[in-house]
């Protein structure tokens, strides 16, 4: 009778591992393929779009040292589809093994495609699939998306997945690119008051672009040589109500990160105008930003006032006047040098974003909230429209933490 | 009875309770409440459980008065035997629904965001079944066990809703009052039912070693569930701001959003066993609930052997709404509409009988004496 009971039990135990390698959702490495970058261009055909899929290969790179596969770490295919989720099964008429987005990095937009009215109804089929996480950044390429993925052929890091998260993650610390997730870009959308800033991509560079003042580049236009690959990520797209409208070089977006809040850039190097005398006129400083901005408001009267302080440590990284700054006057020189300097850039992109785009390129709006007791309320105060008449007031707050390796006699 | 029942301990019970009633912030509420009164959604929970405070602490007086009675002994006895059948086939039928479409939605769930290809009936069948196993064992078993798990279930909602942070803004719970005062003190009655579990938990009454005991464990659990349930969609409103309203489950999409770094990218899957486990508690407590009214209703003493058969029944009605939309938005609204109004209406009744038959005034006779 214990045996029947232990044999029984036994029995049951067995039964229990089956569902464990989940039903009908079984899943084997070996038969999945993984897409990594979806690229999206407008279709020459009516109400299609053409998807391009970047396909990683899960075999690759897997094992450490030796013993890998001699397949190829990655696979690029484009077609002409209704929308791009079911572009999955389409695709598996080329592709032999089962496609899934659960992987999905990067979404890669043509500019042409992103100024499309239709765009954004096509991508918010991103949050209707199951599989694609919402943290899977959007691009928007300067070129074609299906050509895009063809001409980036990365040197050092040949699996994909790990190139775009290395690329875009230094690339949003460094306050390059802006931090444009979808979850970002919908919420963004879906609050309708704001612009949304995606970051800008190419992989062809321009054939003769001029040599700009520090980072002043759109993505494709900074000249570099050498053994390398063509694609940059620097820059942003300007959307308003999901479409794209404008462009901002990769300076301007640092700016707007600095601003933002809600994204979290470490810190970043910039050039100003040295306010010593000297032959060279800039001198490189490292911009921290580790505390919040306080935004103050006066929104009653005909034209809204905003006040914004902003938080700021600096080290001085290269010092070609060779300025004493155990010199207090000295320091106050440089102080005073960076506050106008960042107010002046800060202020002059807020107005053109203004005049230009009609609206702020950053969630400014949230915190616009506060000031009313209910939603009517703030609805009826119209945030898009009377933030147009609005006057910005940018105050920086420098600190400077460090005034790098020079002479550090008494009073620093 | 062959043999006294075990007791069941205060802390299990807060267990039990806390994971039944606190489960909702993990589903559909904060969606559903976000679509009524938007960004002050958050402050409907603790409106709903100050309004519910009258109720339950007059139904605990009255239950009070009878030493280890049930809600249904109680019933019987204030308003008499047919009355009492009457309105405890009432309790029975609502129970019973909520539970059937309660699991229902955990199984789309599932379904939508873990496991896409497989059968609906399968999933659910497998739910039910562990359900069903764990709630015949007794009710002292899921206790203890609830008493283990309750702590990671916690634990894991902070920390999903820690890490959210990272992302989320604060201003957006801002303007304040959301879409006006009156329109959240609207919703709050429609609402109720966040809490009627605590109701249904009055049926556990005999298994504690005194009145006094249950009520002290119902009050700590209570406090915590509104709080913790406040919080939760505070967090959530936060995080989504917006784009909650388009949302069906904001939890579980919270969870594939967030990350460790970039080393341990998607975590949702660590999250999701500690979720389904509590789960799984919840409803098998509230099965055994469900077949403990039903045993008391129809005077079945061995009311455990009925629990695996009415679990198929369950998941028999479960099955019936073709899609998940349908469970949500029409059957689960009108249940949970009507679910919590009616416990508080019941409640006040009994109380009310307890005045007019004089109970209260026999009591504190008694006690004189």
């Amino acid at each position: 009778m214990r045996k029947t009971k232990t044999v029984c039990k036994m029995l049951l135990i067995l039964m229990i591992v089956c569902p464990l390698a989940g039903c009908w959702d079984r899943g084997e490495l070996e038969d999945k393929s993984y897409v990594i970058g979806l690229g999206l261009d407008r279709s020459k055909r009516e109400g299609k779009i053409k998807v391009t899929m970047l396909l990683a290969n899960p075999e690759v790179g897997s094992m450490q040292g030796g013993g890998g596969s001699t397949e190829k770490p990655r696979e690029v295919i484009s077609f002409d589809a209704i929308d791009f989720i079911a572009a999955k099964v389409t695709a598996n008429a080329i592709v032999s093994r089962k496609i899934s987005y659960d992987l999905l990095k990067i979404i890669v937009v043509s500019e042409e495609f992103a100024k499309d009215p239709e765009f954004f109804r096509i991508i918010y089929d991103a949050v209707y699939d199951k599989e694609i996480r919402l943290n899977a950044y959007l691009a928007i390429s300067k070129e074609k998306a299906s050509q895009y993925f063809l001409k980036n052929h990365p040197r050092m890091e040949t699996r994909p997945h790990k190139y775009y998260q290395y690329m875009v993650e230094h690339g949003i610390e460094n306050g390059l690119i802006p931090d444009s997730t979808l979850f970002r870009f919908f919420k963004a959308t879906e609050r309708g008051k704001d612009l949304f800033l995606a970051m800008n991509t190419s992989a062809i560079r321009e054939k003769k672009p001029k040599i700009r003042a520090e980072d002043n580049y759109y993505a494709g236009q900074l000249n570099a040589s050498g053994e390398l690959d063509d694609t940059q990520f620097i820059g942003s797209a300007v959307f308003k109500n999901g479409k794209m409208i404008g462009k901002l070089t990769g300076q301007e977006t640092s700016i707007v990160n600095t601003l933002d809040d809600t994204t979290n850039i470490s810190d970043f190097i910039i050039d100003i105008p040295s306010p010593f005398p000297g032959t060279i006129k800039q001198m490189a400083l490292r911009v921290m930003k580790e505390e919040d901005n306080t935004v103050k408001m006066n929104l009653k009267g005909p034209r809204p006032k905003i006040f914004i302080t902003m938080p700021l440590k600096f080290e001085v990284m290269s010092n070609p006047s060779e300025v004493d700054f155990s010199k207090k006057k000295n320091r106050d020189i440089l102080k005073a040098q960076i506050a106008r300097h960042f107010k002046t850039e800060h202020e002059k992109l807020l107005r053109k974003a203004q005049k230009k785009y009609k609206g702020v390129p950053y969630p400014l709006s949230l915190d616009a909230q506060k000031y009313f007791a209910t939603n009517q309320e703030f609805k009826k105060f119209n945030w898009t429209k009377s933030y147009q008449q609005a006057e910005i007031y940018v105050k920086p707050v420098v600190k400077i933490v460090d005034y790098g390796k020079g002479p550090k006699k008494e009073g620093k | 009875m062959k043999q006294q029942p075990e007791k069941l301990g205060i802390r299990e019970y807060i267990a039990i309770a806390i994971l039944m009633a606190g489960a909702r912030a993990t589903e559909d509420t904060p969606a559903t409440l976000f679509q009524k009164v938007e960004n002050a959604a958050w402050m409907v929970p603790i409106l709903s459980a100050a309004l519910f405070f009258i109720p339950l602490y007059l139904l605990l007086k009255t239950m009070s008065l009878f030493q280890g009675k049930n809600l249904f002994a109680v019933m019987n006895k204030l308003l008499g035997k047919y009355l009492g059948f009457a309105v405890g086939l009432i309790i029975f039928v609502i129970s019973s629904s909520a539970i059937s479409f309660d699991s229902r939605t955990y199984t789309n769930i599932i379904r939508t965001y873990y496991f896409n290809t497989t059968p609906i009936l399968v999933l659910y069948a497998i739910l039910i079944a562990i359900c069903a196993y764990g709630a015949k064992k007794g009710i002292q078993h899921v206790g203890s066990v609830s008493f283990m798990i309750v702590f990671w279930v916690i634990c894991s909602l902070i920390f999903a809703l820690l890490l959210s942070t990272q992302d989320s803004t604060f201003q957006s719970v801002l303007p304040i009052w959301g879409p006006g005062i009156l329109e959240i003190i609207k919703t709050s009655p429609g609402s109720l039912a966040i809490y009627a579990d605590f109701f249904l938990l009055t049926m556990l009454v005999p298994y504690f070693k005194s009145n006094k005991e249950f009520q002290k464990g119902t009050w700590i659990a209570y406090i915590f569930v509104s709080i913790q349930i406040s919080a939760a969609i505070f967090c959530i409103v936060c995080f989504f701001d917006q784009s909650l309203g388009g949302l069906g489950y904001p939890f579980h999409t919270l969870i594939r959003y967030i990350s460790l770094g970039t080393y341990i990218p998607n975590i949702e899957i660590f999250f999701f066993a500690i979720w389904i486990m509590g789960a799984i508690i919840r409803f098998t407590a509230f099965l055994y609930l469900n077949a403990l009214i039903f045993g008391q209703l129809f005077k079945i003493k061995d009311f455990e052997y009925l629990i695996p058969s009415i679990a198929t029944i369950y998941l028999l009605i479960g099955l019936i709404p073709e899609s998940p939309i349908e469970t949500i938005v029409h059957l689960k609204l009108t249940v949970r509409a009507l679910a919590g109004p009616m416990f508080a209406a019941i409640s006040l009744i009994l109380w009310l009988a307890a005045l007019v038959k004089g109970e209260f005034k026999h009591a504190k006779n008694k006690n004189s004496m």
